[in-house]
C-alpha cells in the first residue's frame, strides 16, 4: 500500500489537497482534502440584521463575492416579502455578467490553460503566450470593472443591498460598459478556440449528473427560484435541503453533497448542458460548434464551456446597460414583514449557490448556505477515481497520474474558501 | 544585485488579498520583473520553500496545521507583512472572540464528527502567534496602496500607510455625512485606505478596514450614545472586522456604559 499526495494543489482558491491511497495497482481511495481553517460564518450571523449579514457573508469568499451578496439578497429578500424595483434587478443581472466574466477569464486562461500548454503558471507562459495572458489581463480588468461599477469595489462592493442600489451608475459609465464589452468579445471567443483545440483525455470520462437554477422567462441566466436537474427534473429552490443533502467527512473542513445517493456537477457546464439551448449570439454558434455528448461525462470540458459561457456574458452586457440607463433611479423597496423564511439560489461562475434564511423578529435566527464546490467535492473525486484506476490499468507511471488528478480537481475551479463554509447539522 | 524574493501567502479568510495583487493586472507584469515570487500557490505550482525577503501573509490563523506553516515562514522571512483585515485584526470569523462560545458554534456546524485534517480553534491575527513587521489592512487591500508598499519595502524603506479615519477620506470626497443624517456609520471608527467608497455610495461605511489608529473608543462610545444611537449594537458592528482589535480597545468600557445607562 502506497499514499501519493498533491500539497498544495495549487492554482486554485483556497489551502487544499489530493491524497490517493493505491494497493498495488488499485485505487485504494482519493480524496480532496480541504485544509482551509473553518470560519463558522452561519453560525457567526444568527441574531445579526439582515443588513449586517450582508456585510458579513460575501466575505465568504472574494471571488464570487457577488454570487454571495446577491444569494443572500434573495434568500432575505424571500424571507422579508420584499420586491425589488425592475432598475435594481437589471443593475443585479449586470454585476453577475461582470462577475462571470472575470471568475471565467481568470479560470480559463490563467489558473487552467498552463495545464493544457504544459507550464507550471501564467506566469511561466509570458514569453511564448504573451498575448493570450494579457487578453485574459483585459478581460479580468473588465470583469472587475463591472463588478467596480455596480457594487462600488472590485472585490466587496457594499453597493448592492436589500430592496435596491445604494447609488445607480451614471449614463456614461454604462455607455462605456456597453462599448468596452462589445470590444472584448473577440478576446473571449480566443478562449473557446483555445480550448476547443485540446486533445480531452478519455481517462476520466464518466456519467453524472448536472444541476443549474432556471432562469427566467426561458433564457439564459444566472438566477432563479428553481433547479432544473439534467435527467429533465425541475425542483423548487426552497427545496434545495433534498437537492443536496449534505454531510461531514474526516478529511475535510468542507461539507459533502449528493442528490439520491448519487454524485452532481454544478458549474459553467451544468449551466450550458440544462440551457445550452437558450443561448443566442456568438454565444449559440460556439456552443453548438464544440458540444457533444463527452460533455455529459467528461469534466474537463468545463473549462471550454466557461470559454463559451463568457463569450455569452459580454455580449448581453450592452443590453443589460441599455435597459438600465432607460430607467430612473428608484427609492430601495421596503420590508412588508419582520419574520419569515427564503431561499435564495444564484448561479456562482462554479455553480449553484444557496443561502437560506430564516427571520424572526427582525433578526436572522437561521443561515444556511450551501456552495457550489462543497456540491461538487463528490463528484470531483469520482471522477478522479475513474481516471485514476484506469491509468494504473494502462500502466501509466505515478509521474503520470498525479498532473492527471490535479487537472481533473482543477477543471471544476474550486473555490475552496467558498467550500469551507460550514451547514448545520441539525435543525433547531 | 538579485532580485528581492517574495512569498505570498494565504490563510483563514476569502482570498481577496492574493485576488487583489492578481487583480493588479496591467501593473502585474511589471510587478512580476521586479521582485522574484518564490511562492504564490494560489497563483502558480513552481513554489520554494527557501529564505524571503519579504513575506505577504492574508489571512488569519484558525488551525493548528496553519499554525506550522506561519512559524516556518517567519522563520524565512527578514519582513513580514500582514495583508488584510483578516490577517491584521483577525476579521469575522474572529467577531466573538473574547466572547466564548467557540466549542459550541464548531459543533452547531459538524456535530461530533472527528475531523482529521488539522485541529481548530477560533480565529487569531497573525500577530497573535508571530512576530509582525508591518500590517496593511483593508477588506480587500488597495491594489495601489499595495503597489506602493511593494515597491518601498523591496526597496528597503518603510511604506507610509494612513494613519486617520475613513471621515477624513470622506470630507475629501465632500460626501454629505450619514452620521449627522442620523444613520450609523463606521467612518470615525475605522481605518482610511478604501477612499471612503461606501459613504460615497450613499452607504454608511460598515468598518471593514478594522480600528483606526489611536482609536479614542471610549470617547467615540459616549458620543454616539448621546447622539441616541445603541452604543453597544455599534460596538457589535465593528467587532464584524475588527475582531482582535476592538476586542482589545472595548475591554474597559464598563464605567461609559454606565454613565450612558444613567
Amino acid at each position: 500500500m502506497k499514499t501519493l499526495e498533491i500539497v498544495p494543489l495549487t492554482r486554485v482558491e483556497g489551502d487544499g489537497g489530493i491524497t490517493v491511497t493505491l494497493d498495488g495497482n488499485k485505487v485504494e481511495s482519493v480524496t480532496l482534502d480541504i485544509h482551509e481553517g473553518p470560519r463558522l460564518i452561519e453560525q457567526l450571523v444568527r441574531g445579526m440584521k439582515p443588513d449586517d449579514d450582508l456585510n458579513v457573508v460575501p466575505r465568504i469568499c472574494a471571488i464570487c463575492t457577488l454570487s454571495h451578496k446577491y444569494a443572500a439578497i434573495r434568500g432575505l429578500e424571500k424571507a422579508l416579502g420584499i420586491v425589488p424595483p425592475e432598475k435594481a434587478q437589471l443593475m443585479r443581472d449586470l454585476m453577475m455578467l461582470g462577475e462571470n466574466v472575470e471568475s471565467n477569464s481568470l479560470h480559463t486562461y490563467l489558473l487552467a490553460l498552463p495545464d493544457f500548454l504544459g507550464y507550471p503558471s501564467a506566469i511561466a507562459m509570458l514569453g511564448d503566450y504573451g498575448d493570450d495572458v494579457k487578453r485574459a489581463l483585459k478581460l479580468k480588468k473588465f470583469g472587475n470593472y463591472v463588478m467596480e461599477v455596480t457594487s462600488g469595489r472590485i472585490v466587496h462592493g457594499e453597493n448592492p443591498g436589500l430592496g435596491g442600489f445604494g447609488r445607480y451608475p451614471s449614463r456614461q459609465r454604462l455607455n462605456e460598459l456597453s462599448t468596452r464589452a462589445t470590444e472584448l468579445v473577440p478576446d473571449a471567443v480566443r478562449a473557446v478556440e483555445l480550448f476547443s483545440s485540446f486533445d480531452y483525455p478519455k481517462y476520466p470520462e464518466v456519467e453524472t449528473t448536472f444541476m443549474s437554477v432556471n432562469a427566467p422567462d426561458g433564457k439564459f441566466g444566472l438566477a432563479g427560484d428553481s433547479i432544473l436537474v439534467s435527467k429533465g427534473e425541475e425542483v423548487d429552490a426552497e427545496d434545495y435541503r433534498r437537492l443536496t443533502s449534505e454531510r461531514v467527512v474526516p478529511h475535510s473542513f468542507a461539507k459533502r453533497a449528493t442528490y439520491d445517493g448519487k454524485t452532481y456537477t454544478v458549474g459553467a457546464n451544468a449551466r450550458l448542458i440544462n440551457m445550452g439551448d437558450r443561448l443566442d449570439g456568438q454565444a449559440a454558434d460556439l456552443f453548438k460548434d464544440n458540444y457533444s455528448d463527452r460533455w455529459l461525462k467528461n469534466p474537463l470540458l468545463n473549462n471550454l464551456a466557461q470559454a463559451i459561457e463568457m463569450v455569452w456574458a459580454l455580449e448581453h452586457i450592452p443590453e443589460a446597460t441599455e435597459m438600465i440607463a432607460a430607467l430612473d433611479d428608484p427609492a430601495r423597496a421596503e420590508a412588508t414583514r419582520k419574520s419569515g423564511s427564503g431561499t435564495g439560489a444564484v448561479e456562482a461562475p462554479r455553480g449553484i449557490l444557496y443561502h437560506h434564511y430564516e427571520i424572526k423578529d427582525g433578526l436572522i435566527e437561521v443561515a444556511d448556505i450551501i456552495t457550489p464546490t462543497a456540491q461538487n467535492l463528490d463528484d470531483i473525486e469520482m471522477h478522479m477515481r475513474t481516471c485514476g484506476e484506469r491509468m494504473l490499468a494502462d500502466g501509466k507511471s505515478d509521474a503520470e497520474l498525479l498532473p492527471a488528478l490535479e487537472m481533473i480537481a482543477r477543471a471544476y475551479d474550486p473555490c475552496i474558501s467558498c467550500a469551507t463554509h460550514l451547514v448545520r447539522l441539525k435543525r433547531i | 544585485m538579485s532580485s528581492p524574493r517574495i512569498g505570498i501567502y494565504g490563510f483563514t479568510g476569502c482570498a481577496g488579498d492574493q485576488l487583489m495583487i492578481l487583480n493588479c493586472e496591467d501593473r502585474l507584469i511589471d510587478l512580476l520583473g521586479a521582485v522574484d515570487i518564490n511562492s504564490f500557490a494560489m497563483a502558480k505550482s513552481d513554489n520554494q520553500d527557501g529564505e524571503l525577503d519579504v513575506a505577504f501573509v492574508e489571512g488569519s490563523i484558525s488551525t493548528e496545521e496553519q499554525l506550522k506553516h506561519l512559524k516556518d515562514i517567519r522563520s524565512r522571512a527578514k519582513i513580514l507583512v500582514a495583508i488584510g483585515t483578516c490577517a491584521c485584526w483577525g476579521g469575522p470569523q474572529a467577531m466573538k472572540l473574547e466572547e466564548g462560545g467557540f466549542e459550541d458554534r464548531y459543533r452547531g456546524v459538524y456535530g461530533d464528527v472527528k475531523i482529521e485534517v488539522s485541529k481548530a480553534f477560533e480565529a487569531q491575527p497573525v500577530d497573535a502567534f508571530v512576530k509582525v513587521d508591518m500590517k496593511m489592512p483593508g477588506c480587500p487591500i488597495d491594489k495601489t496602496e499595495f503597489l506602493s508598499a511593494v515597491s518601498k519595502v523591496v526597496a528597503g524603506r518603510h511604506p507610509y500607510f494612513y494613519k486617520f479615519p475613513v471621515c477624513t477620506e470622506c470630507k475629501w470626497k465632500e460626501n454629505p455625512c450619514i452620521l449627522i443624517e442620523g444613520r450609523f456609520c463606521a467612518g470615525p471608527l475605522t481605518k482610511a485606505g478604501c477612499g471612503a467608497v461606501c459613504p460615497s455610495h450613499n452607504i454608511p461605511c460598515v468598518g471593514c478596514w478594522g480600528p483606526t489608529d489611536d482609536l479614542n473608543v471610549s470617547g467615540e462610545y459616549k458620543l454616539l450614545a448621546e447622539k441616541g444611537y445603541d452604543a453597544d449594537e455599534i460596538i457589535q458592528k465593528i467587532k464584524k472586522f475588527g475582531g482582535a482589535g476592538v476586542a482589545k480597545l472595548v475591554k474597559n468600557l464598563d464605567r461609559e456604559r454606565e454613565e450612558v445607562r444613567k
